[in-house]
């Protein structure tokens, strides 16, 4: 039983999605406008997460290695689908505010992530678990970025006013641009912290120029991780050799 | 071809083959929960637009005048549906429609609109809306679909300098092609209301 | 609606990377310089386009015919996912200096969501074939726009002093930011 705690205390705190490991960073922006918005989309995600990571744990011993993405994909996919369904019918207000970034859930870097470094290699309930843990790491992602937005932007949380009437909102940030700010912010605060204990170990202070986004996404798939200028060059000298 | 790749093109051909019919079972499945639970938004709205209706008479769309909303008024802009309002005693008091217009900054804006018989504007209510949040978005806002009630006129238009008559309705700041949506699908509904046989 | 006025939307009024962010993990991840960001930039708009084309004559002549269009999703990735390796295989072999050019962008395109994106927004506003494969192409010229215009901001800003914990990614979203604040000027070219 312990492991199946660790692994929810692991997607939520230690190895959150959208404050630690920094994925998915495209849903992340686009719908947290309202702090509604961002509950809608990590609850949906982690639902899709969830039956995703136990269908593929399930078929881990079926599927061939050589073809496993394309089958993740098209697991993935079909949970996309029926998910879209059942919001269009039962939660249409949400249907409509998350439109596109709904069918966009199946080339979401933390789904792919998770069936190919957890799903695929560990049992049907730890799988559950580890993705009810991220699912609900990434919802508490988006609903506490959400919460920021939709309060300085519009003066509400989740429609309620709690800004006193003369407060005029900083609508910028409810728009793209401000999408942009928060999240900027958001690793620049992650950086102070990590410069900040590196100073205290005594060690050299560098800031790490980590890979964010995608490019530090598990899912080797995801465009941003193979990507880097590194392996372009690399890629590019063994070109001319050849 | 190896056996191996051909051992995998089928385990992929398999699941892919089961993932098509699950996903046909559960659409087929689903199918009319999700209608009958659009239906019942629909007459949510409905009421929302015509507090005092006692019931719904369904009407037939008259194909001319569709066409004269897009032809003549120049309207991108169509009439879903359109419904005699009954009040309590069973005597017509007016209409509720389902129009949506083309022209939203998100795509399609759709609404429920109530219409009384004298051509009254009795309120509007939003069925589908994906505008900009914290701009469009805000056309789902009291204050502004308040604008249209109990306005009886030929046809609005919208003004930046504060409405100064009762064809006048303030844009949403920031969002004039929200509100020219949402204005020119109301003029669809008024012109359908005012011009049907 | 004229088609002139499609494409520039989809490339400028609403980018899709400022103002929809699909595609944001290239545009992070390869804009520091300016010659591979337009090499990337040339690969998606020859992805994009080729796959609304393909996409959006699936959609007509299969999925609207067999009542399947709930397939979409699935179908879509797949065959964006196939039609990406068909392009490399088929560019290797008859255009060997377009593919030494843009070769190695492309399988990193395939999960690229601006892609997906696109197909799905192609349906949804339901295009036809035509207006799909300009509205594709005008959305991965948007791209490239981008993605050039914030290498070289990047270029120069390596010569600048940036606070500590806003190297790397923190100044590069900020960057973008003011792009996306400069685009919005483009929303009064459409009505």
């Amino acid at each position: 039983m312990n492991k199946t705690v660790e692994r929810l205390k692991c997607g939520m705190i230690t190895e959150n999605p959208t404050f630690v490991q920094m994925l998915g960073m495209c849903p992340t922006m686009a719908v947290t406008t309202s702090a509604i918005n961002g509950v809608g989309m990590g609850l949906t995600t982690t639902v899709i997460l969830v039956l995703s990571n136990m269908m593929i744990s399930m078929l881990r011993k079926v599927i061939p290695d050589k073809v496993r993405i394309p089958a993740y994909i098209v697991v993935i996919a079909s949970f996309v689908t029926i998910v879209q369904f059942l919001l269009e019918g039962f939660v249409p207000s949400l249907y409509d505010s998350l439109g596109i970034y709904i069918p966009l859930i199946v080339v979401n870097c933390i789904i792919l992530g998770r069936a190919e470094s957890f799903a695929s290699k560990n049992s049907i309930w730890l799988s559950m678990f580890d993705g009810i843990g991220m699912g609900l790491g990434f919802t508490i992602g988006l609903t506490s970025i959400g919460i920021f937005r939709e309060l300085l932007g519009n003066g509400t949380i989740f429609n309620f006013r709690i800004m006193p009437e003369s407060y005029e909102p900083l609508t910028i940030l409810i728009l793209a641009p401000g999408a942009f700010f928060v999240l900027a912010f958001l690793i620049a605060a992650q950086n102070k912290v990590r410069i900040h204990k590196a100073k205290k170990a005594g060690a050299s202070v560098t800031v790490c120029e980590r890979e964010e986004g995608c490019a530090g996404c598990p899912n080797t798939f995801c465009g941003g991780k193979a990507f880097t200028e590194e392996s372009v060059k690399r890629e590019k000298d063994a070109a001319k050799e050849a | 071809m190896s056996s191996e790749s051909i051992r995998n093109t089928i385990s992929l051909l398999v699941i892919t083959l089961i993932a098509g019919l699950l996903l046909g079972t559960v659409y087929e499945v689903t199918k009319e929960p999700i209608a009958k639970e659009q239906q019942k938004a629909k007459e949510e709205a409905y009421k929302a637009v015509f507090a005092e209706a006692d019931s719904f008479e369904e009407m037939e769309l008259d194909e001319n005048v569709l066409a004269d909303i897009t032809d003549k008024q120049g309207l991108d802009a169509t009439v879903e549906e359109i419904m005699t309002v009954l009040d309590k005693s069973g005597n017509p008091a007016g209409y509720v429609l389902t129009v949506t217009d083309h022209e939203g900054y998100g795509g399609d804006v759709q609404f429920a609109m109530g219409v009384k018989t004298d051509g009254t504007v009795n309120g509007i209510s939003f069925l589908s809306l994906s505008e900009t949040a914290g701009l469009g978005m805000k056309a789902n806002e009291d204050t502004f679909k308040k604008q249209f009630a109990g306005r009886n006129v030929e046809k609005f238009s919208y003004t930046k300098n504060g409405s100064a008559s009762d064809e006048e309705i303030d844009a949403l700041s920031g969002a004039t092609i929200t509100t020219n949506a949402v204005v020119n699908g109301v003029n669809a509904g008024l012109y359908y209301v005012k011009n049907m046989k | 609606m004229n088609l002139f006025l499609i494409a520039i939307g989809a490339a400028l009024v609403n980018n899709v990377v400022l103002s929809q962010f699909l595609g944001l993990c290239p545009f992070i991840g390869v804009s520091k310089k300016v010659d591979t960001a337009a090499g990337m930039g040339g690969a998606v708009i020859f992805v994009i386009t080729i796959a609304s084309a393909v996409t959006s004559l699936i959609y007509t002549f299969i999925l609207e015919k067999l009542n399947i269009t709930y397939l979409q999703t699935i179908v879509f990735i797949l065959v964006i996912a196939g039609l990406v390796q068909f392009v490399e295989m088929f560019l290797k072999k008859v255009l060997p200096p377009l593919y030494s050019a843009l070769g190695v962008y492309l399988p990193l395109i395939t999960t690229n969501c601006a892609v997906l994106g696109v197909a799905l927004i192609n349906v949804q506003k339901s295009y036809d074939f035509i207006t799909s494969v300009i509205n594709g192409f005008g959305t991965a010229v948007g791209f490239t726009v981008a993605i050039v215009i914030m290498a070289g901001i990047r270029e120069k800003i390596e010569y600048n002093d940036v606070p500590e914990s806003f190297k790397g990614t923190p100044i590069v979203l900020i960057t973008a930011g003011l792009m996306a604040m400069a685009f919005f000027g483009f929303s009064g070219l459409i009505k």
